[in-house]
């Protein structure tokens, strides 16, 4: 199978040097393609910090990070923007859907940067928006929807120009249980569709449903296994 | 494209910030199209008639400061007499006055004897040039042109017919007795308009004398007068004409009698104007720049409020040219804007005032576009800074940003 994801021996270190914070200490992971993954650990473990790695959002202190083949790690912002743009979808726990946009204004905006025609560019973000079952709300602005809505918004967002990695970082964590259950379905089908998907948690409730945990504590990998009752 | 059109969203959400950011570009815009649109107007009236005196002959001024000796309409007759290089001399007396024939409007008057029709380039079509004997003795009678008929009358057939002039509270009815030639376009577009709004005025010639005894201007006592030289004879004309004043008056020395010439008089024009456009510019650059720093400051406070969404569009791909050119793209719009909305009141406000100064504004496509440019050089320039502030934030810490 295709290596989508490759960390080796990554480090990420902040304020080096007096009260250094290791956040991620020397972590090695592959993952690939058509995966679904979830990543657990507690406040504070790192996972934010390897979710922003991953994401081409930050680059390690040490260690490589190959995405897609490519070494990510000693990039450029532009060529980082350009990775994120074409490799990652993003879901955050917060949303981070632009409040002056529309739904589908919204959905639209990955596929602006990536250069789509305006024509083309309205009907994939419409196709996305259906996925999430919100063909109805596309002229909504974020603030005229529930959190669950925004957070399919976001969904559609980071499926619309078909990335091949769905990056949610605590998907659910503003989010009531019905809306959260909805938004892992989601997430659920759009693996069963083929798609890769690392989700990072500190439920264990939802990192059970996946296929492979991995467990992540004070910037190491704890564990890292096959999840024999994924339900999916 | 994309750009602009998030610009403009983004302005509209904030109208009144929009507005109140863009109050200092509007000033700033509109103080220069004002004096930009009445300097031009000004500039082609005022520079409009005194081609019009130049092209009608050369003034002698006898300088009151060395002498307070005058001339008599006879005396300046005969000065023309004495002169070879010149078809004649005349006085010259001029005023601008209310004109009602057929038709209510307003014009230029100007007084002279019956040499003043040497002023003219174009001849007598119907009718007579008013004679000596008229330009000495007050007489109501008037010379127009073919256009100022149609404009006065709306027609060209106008010898005989009367019409009132009326300066102050004083009227007279004067009598058409000539028609000077004009062309088929002038009388064309010749068409009878009051007020001061219309951009062409009938001119009426009279004798001098209906000026100064029928409506009690000063100038009996002449101490100016035109003399008309043969072509390329005017310095020979004017240096005579200096002679025989003198020899006349009694009077001799530097500057007793001198030409006045209409090029100085157009370059002092010239250059009062250019100080007053140099000192309107000044404050109209001083309020853009202050505009351009409020739009800056604007700008700032907008990237700071808007970190988040500056992350989240650098997640999704955004580079870091693109997130500069969406700021700068706001605010050349901001300044963009405020430049037309202060155009158009800088019109308004040129439109309004020459009502009163009763000469025309001039609109002109070079100022226009000089507008959008500045207007949006400012944007760019004063967007600058918070734009790169935009462009250079680091997206984790944007998106954290609360
Ligand atoms: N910019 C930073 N500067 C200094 N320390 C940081 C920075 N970002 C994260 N850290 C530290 O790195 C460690 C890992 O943080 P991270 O945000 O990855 O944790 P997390 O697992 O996502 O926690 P949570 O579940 O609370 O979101 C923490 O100790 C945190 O204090
Ligand atoms: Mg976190």
């Amino acid at each position: 199978m295709e290596k989508l994801v490759d960390v080796i021996d990554v480090c990420k270190i902040y304020n080096p040097g007096e009260n250094e914070v290791r956040a991620l200490d020397h972590v090695s992971l592959s993952i690939n393609a058509g995966e679904f993954v979830a990543i657990i650990g507690q406040s504070g473990s790192g996972k934010s910090t390897l979710m922003n790695m991953l994401g081409c959002l930050d680059t390690p202190t040490s260690g490589t990070y190959m995405l897609h083949g490519m070494d990510v790690s000693h990039m450029t912002d532009n060529e980082q923007s350009d990775v994120r743009n074409r490799e990652i979808g993003f879901i955050f726990q917060g949303f981070n859907l632009i409040q002056s946009l529309t739904a589908l204004e919204n959905v639209e905006l990955p596929l602006v940067y990536r250069g789509v025609p305006r024509k083309e560019r309205t009907q994939l973000a419409q196709k996305a928006l259906q996925v999430v079952g919100l063909g109805n709300r596309m002229d909504h602005r974020p603030q005229e929807m529930s959190g669950g809505q925004q957070q399919r918004v976001a969904i559609a967002r980071a499926i619309a120009q078909a990335p091949p990695i769905l990056l949610a970082d605590e998907p659910t964590g503003n989010l009531d249980s019905g809306s959260s259950r909805e938004i892992i379905e989601i997430i659920k089908k759009l693996y069963r569709e083929g798609r890769t998907v690392i989700l990072i948690t500190h439920d264990p409730g939802i990192a059970k449903q996946a296929k492979r945990i991995v467990t992540i504590s004070d910037g190491r990998i704890k564990s890292d296994i096959i999840n024999p009752d994924a339900d999916v | 494209m994309e750009y602009i059109k998030g610009a403009l969203a983004s302005i509209i959400d904030n109208k009144a910030r929009s507005l109140l950011t863009m109050l200092g570009i509007i000033i700033g815009i509109a103080s220069v199209i004002t004096i930009l649109a009445i300097g031009n107007g000004l500039k082609f009236t005022v520079g409009g008639e005194l081609d019009d005196m130049q092209s009608g002959g050369v003034t002698m001024v006898i300088n009151p400061k060395k002498t307070d000796k005058f001339l008599t309409g006879n005396e300046v007759r005969a000065i023309g007499e004495q002169i070879p290089e010149a078809y004649g001399a005349s006085p010259s007396v001029s005023a601008y006055m209310d004109i009602t024939g057929r038709y209510k409007t307003s014009g230029s008057i100007r007084g002279g004897n019956e040499n003043a029709i040497y002023g003219q380039t174009e001849s007598i079509v119907s009718g007579r040039f008013y004679n000596s004997d008229e330009s000495e003795s007050g007489s109501a009678v008037a010379v127009l042109t073919q256009e100022g008929a149609v404009m006065i009358f709306g027609t060209t057939d106008a010898v005989g017919k009367t019409f009132e002039l009326q300066y102050g509270s004083q009227s007279r009815e004067v009598m058409v007795v000539g028609l000077l030639r004009s062309t088929e376009e002038q009388i064309k577009n010749a068409y009878p308009r009051s007020g001061v709004e219309s951009y062409n005025y009938p001119t009426v010639y009279v004798p001098y004398t209906l000026l100064t005894q029928g409506f009690g201007m000063p100038g009996e006592n002449i101490t100016s007068y035109q003399i008309f030289p043969h072509p390329g004879e005017q310095d020979p004309a004017s240096l005579r004409a200096r002679r025989v004043t003198e020899n006349i008056l009694g009077i001799r020395g530097e500057g007793a009698v001198s030409v006045q010439s209409y090029a100085s008089m157009l370059a002092t024009f010239d250059r009062i104007l250019n100080i007053v456009t140099y000192v309107v510019a000044f404050i109209a650059a001083i309020s853009l720049i202050v505009g351009g720093i409020g739009v800056m400051n604007i700008m700032t406070v907008s990237v700071t409020e808007r970190t988040r969404e500056i992350g989240i569009r650098k997640a999704l791909g955004a580079r870091t040219d693109s997130i500069l050119a969406q700021f700068l793209a706001e605010s050349a719009m901001i300044t963009l804007i405020g430049g037309i909305i202060g155009m158009l009141a800088g019109y308004g406000l040129t439109f309004i005032v020459s009502h009163f100064m009763s000469f025309p504004p001039r609109v002109e496509i070079a100022d226009v576009l000089m507008v959008v440019l500045i207007s949006t050089s400012i944007g760019l320039f004063f967007g600058i800074y918070p734009a790169l502030r935009a462009a250079k934030m680091d997206p984790i810490e944007a998106l954290r940003y609360e």
